[in-house]
């Protein structure tokens, strides 16, 4: 059931619609059904019974990125997001989840099928992407620009702890999260090097799941519970500095979204909030040393992305900025509406493939405008998104972390130093 | 109810994509900015004056009830479905058509919505001033049909000082033009003007030409902070009358404040009684000068901090937020009812005195917001319509604030138009004769009576 507390916030929207100028749904389709306040309005009159939850009140509710956009332009303070996600799991009940969710979300709760499921993925993937493609596409993104399965999952690449070979600085948990740990182990890689030469001891848990945040989202929030419980137990297990994540929507997760879970399904958020309070994106991290004496230059010119799990989830934006802006000889450039919405949406963008496109053309369009060869992003959900849909050879999308890891191989290759 | 075979004719004009009638669509086309819902019986996104035009003819051979509107952000049930019908609304015909350098104007379809539009004739160093609180929303459509005015009326004046032509369709479905392009045009009556502010009862508007300025070379925000909301009311009505005229003029009372800060943190001073923001604007030597005028205006009539702002960015989010004001202040009650009587300038002080005075008689929550330079006050008030005895209060809290506009020769309304929340005063200011003829110049424009029915023109009772 939904929370006292949440069916309150409807009573605060006046209609205002302050949130459908915010809204890049709405900005792409025009119809009041699309935008925040209509959903507002729908989700009033289910909690009122004025309206029976429909398969068309569903579909509404799915034809939204969960960006935040509308919560955080909205005067009044409601929390619209909050109010969708919550209703989204009520709907769960009733109409359960599309075979396709139901299958990848029983690989993401499972810690053994996952790794096999990876492993045979690396081999066998192009063909399986082929099951589901249309028209050469997954989704938004052409089949040729997903990206290959990492050879060997991140967490078998390194023992479980990292020491550093100078004095230790500090001691943190590393939550790889799943698109890390099997598709971008670069950016792993990264991060595991960047805090190796600050002297940071990295424990990536071995058996760490997937924050469950797209079974969550998706309004599965019973399925998502073991993952969310067993998460907290085992970053509980370690006294550490931080719980440090590369991933915005990880990030999103641990530090947010399992204490409104718990606390709105009447489970002891407790847990959830300890942990919370030791979250820190790596960009946050990082942003607390003075990295300028371990950098070397990178020639091109970079902007930034902000991912919604981190501009509005975390409210994170400057640190991200402010790291590369370190980076000698690199020109940072700022793009028209960098904290605009990719369109990626996690499965938004499956679920609906031309309106997610409508919307990451607005941001390819931006991205070009600067001139930039780099795009920096930390969500891997972004960096599938934009990558799969930029036409450029010349443009390459990247974790910020993966850039410093880069700039520190710079100072430390023996050109540098001559 | 809609006959099968008349949706089934609207459907084969737009197609079934822009044709929408399921019980979800329509609860969310029921609701504008106000308080009040009507449910339509469909909704149609015309994307042409041709599909206009056909549509009109649908609903003229069938007696449909047709409502147009623009992006639902007005503020009282005006483009509401009253009495059932079809919902004509125009979010998705939505281009700039031209923006004319040469001769300084701009060609928009209705849908396009005005902030979006000023940003973009001003990539062309072009200017449009018209600018209600809800430009970020609102549709210059929507901005026609209601006169849209905002807070640069005290410099700049409203939407219809903008308008040089429309393209209209009539209820009959015939497509006809008004104006030229020209700046100067007295040929014939001005029926663009007539229909600008008619709340969508004379025709539906499906191009709107509009008259630009030059881009202000440059612009400050001033902010002064008051111990005492009579003193900021004295200092606009000063200022008004040394003739200095800034490009805006607010004023806001210390709930308004309070709602802001908690929005959107700005350190706004949480202690005062009222703020003034005003820009003023032009070349560089003006501004400045007038700057420091105007700050003297204001320390001499007792302002205990004139600030001034530093940069764009500052400039920007002060206005964001006093735009965000009517959102910020319905946080703190579930309903906000906002007033629009309007006074002349002088008497600004005496009126928000008179508001607060009618606030705490009826034993009502009353924020006070204005449109300062103008005079046009913006009571809101605060209030919860599941009580009924609250309501009560505030229906009483308005007759009265109304009653004293009028009283000193304002008016009902100075820019959120009549709609159904306040047609019941229309005879306290128009005199009989003055209802006969606008109902008149309704009736010669829509015979059938099948555009907007229910609106200001109509009683509510019959």
């Amino acid at each position: 059931m939904i929370s006292e507390q949440l069916r309150e916030e409807v009573h605060k929207c006046i209609k205002c619609g302050l949130c459908m100028n915010a809204c890049p749904v709405y900005k792409q389709l025009y119809f009041e059904g699309a935008s925040p306040r209509g959903k507002v309005q729908l989700i009033k009159k289910v909690l009122e019974g004025k309206l029976e939850p429909s398969e068309h009140f569903h579909r509404l509710l799915f034809t939204c990125l969960l960006c935040e956009n509308c919560s955080v332009n909205c005067p009044s303070g409601l929390k619209v997001d909050r109010l969708m996600k919550a209703m989204r799991a009520e709907l769960e009940r009733k109409f359960g989840l599309p075979w396709q969710k139901r299958m990848v979300f029983h690989l993401l709760r499972s810690s053994r099928l996952l790794p096999f499921a990876m492993f045979w993925g690396r081999t066998f993937g192009p063909a399986l992407l082929s099951m589901f493609a249309k028209g050469g596409k997954v989704g938004a993104i052409p089949c040729a620009r997903i990206p290959r399965l990492n050879s060997v999952p991140l967490a078998k690449q390194y023992p479980e702890t990292i020491s550093p070979d100078k004095p230790k600085a500090g001691r943190v948990i590393y939550f790889t999260g799943c698109a890390t740990n099997y598709l971008f182990d670069n950016v792993g890689q990264s991060v595991i090097a960047v805090l190796g030469r600050l002297g940071i001891e990295v424990i990536i848990p071995r058996r760490q799941m997937c924050c469950g945040l797209p079974i969550f989202l998706s309004g599965a929030r019973k399925l998502a519970l073991d993952n969310i419980h067993h998460n907290l137990r085992i970053l509980a297990a370690e006294n550490v500095d931080a719980i440090i994540v590369d991933c915005a929507t990880c990030g999103a997760a641990l530090k947010k979204e399992y204490v409104h879970i718990l606390e709105e399904m009447g489970e002891n958020p407790e847990p959830g909030k300890a942990v919370a309070h030791k979250v820190l994106d790596i960009s946050q991290y990082l942003a607390q040393f003075d990295l300028r004496e371990f950098l070397g230059p990178i020639q091109g010119r970079v902007t930034y992305h902000d991912p919604c799990h981190l501009v509005r989830s975390q409210a994170v934006k400057e640190e991200p900025r402010r790291l590369l802006s370190l980076i000698p000889e690199l020109e940072f450039v700022e793009m028209v509406g960098a904290d605009a919405c990719c369109g990626g949406g996690g499965t938004f963008q499956l679920d609906h493939p031309d309106l997610a496109s409508g919307i990451t053309n607005k941001k390819i369009r931006a991205i070009a405008a600067t001139g930039a060869n780099l795009v920096a992003s930390g969500c891997p959900g972004c960096r599938l998104q934009i990558h799969g849909n930029l036409e450029s050879e010349l443009i390459q999308v990247v974790h910020p972390v993966e850039l410093l890891a880069m700039s520190m191989r710079e100072h430390d290759s023996p050109a540098h130093n001559k | 109810m809609l006959k099968e075979n008349v949706l089934q004719q609207f459907v084969s004009i737009v197609g079934p994509e822009r044709c929408k009638t399921t019980k979800e669509d329509l609860l969310t086309y029921a609701y504008d900015a106000y308080a009040y819902e009507f449910l339509p019986d469909a909704v149609l996104f015309p994307k042409s004056s041709e599909e206009v035009s056909a549509i009109m003819q649908t609903a003229s051979a069938h007696n449909v009830f047709v409502t147009p509107r623009g992006a639902g952000s007005g503020l009282g049930s005006e483009a509401l479905a009253k009495q059932g019908g079809v919902v004509l609304c125009f979010t998705m015909m939505n281009r700039i058509l031209e923006i004319n350098r040469a001769n300084r104007y701009a060609v928009v379809e209705p849908g396009v919505v005005i902030a979006e539009f000023q940003k973009e004739v001003e990539q062309h160093n072009l200017f449009y001033p018209p600018d209600p609180g809800s430009a970020a929303v609102a549709t210059m459509g929507g901005a026609v049909a209601m006169n849209a005015g905002g807070m640069r009326g005290v410099k700049y004046g409203v939407t219809r000082d903008y308008l040089l032509g429309l393209e209209i369709v009539l209820p009959s479905g015939e497509i006809m033009t008004t104006g030229t392009i020209t700046t100067k045009d007295v040929t014939g009556y001005d029926l663009t003007r007539l229909i600008c502010g008619s709340e969508g009862t004379l025709a539906v508007v499906t191009k709107i030409f509009v008259r630009l300025l030059p881009k202000p070379q440059t612009k400050r925000t001033l902010q002064a902070v008051y111990d005492k909301i009579d003193a900021a009311g004295t200092t606009v009505s000063k200022i008004i009358e040394a003739g200095i005229v800034p490009a805006t003029l607010e004023l806001m009372d210390k709930t308004i404040i309070k709602a802001l800060e908690d929005f959107a943190h700005l350190g706004l001073p949480l202690d005062a009684e009222a703020i003034l923001l005003m820009d003023v604007d032009g070349d560089p030597d003006t501004v400045e000068k007038q700057a420091a005028t105007v700050a003297g205006f204001c320390r001499e009539q007792g302002a205990r901090e004139v600030r001034v702002s530093e940069s764009e960015k500052e400039n920007e989010q002060l206005w964001a937020a006093r735009r965000s004001a009517f959102g910020a202040v319905a946080r703190m009650r579930p309903n906000c009812m906002i007033e629009d009587a309007t006074v002349p300038v002088s008497y600004l002080t005496s009126a928000i005195k008179k508001v607060l005075e009618i606030a705490e008689r009826n034993n009502v929550l009353i924020a006070v917001l204005a449109h300062a330079g103008d005079g046009n006050l913006h009571p809101l008030i605060l209030c919860d319509q599941r009580d009924s005895d609250e309501m009560a209060r505030v229906e009483k809290s308005m007759d009265e604030i109304v009653d004293y506009a009028l009283s000193v020769g304002g008016t009902l309304s100075g820019e959120h138009g009549i709609g159904i929340t306040k047609s019941k005063y229309l005879p306290k200011q128009l005199s009989e004769t003055s209802l006969r003829m606008m109902r008149n110049i309704r009736k010669l424009f829509d015979p059938q009576g099948i555009l907007n029915p229910g609106s200001f023109l109509e009683d509510r009772q019959s």
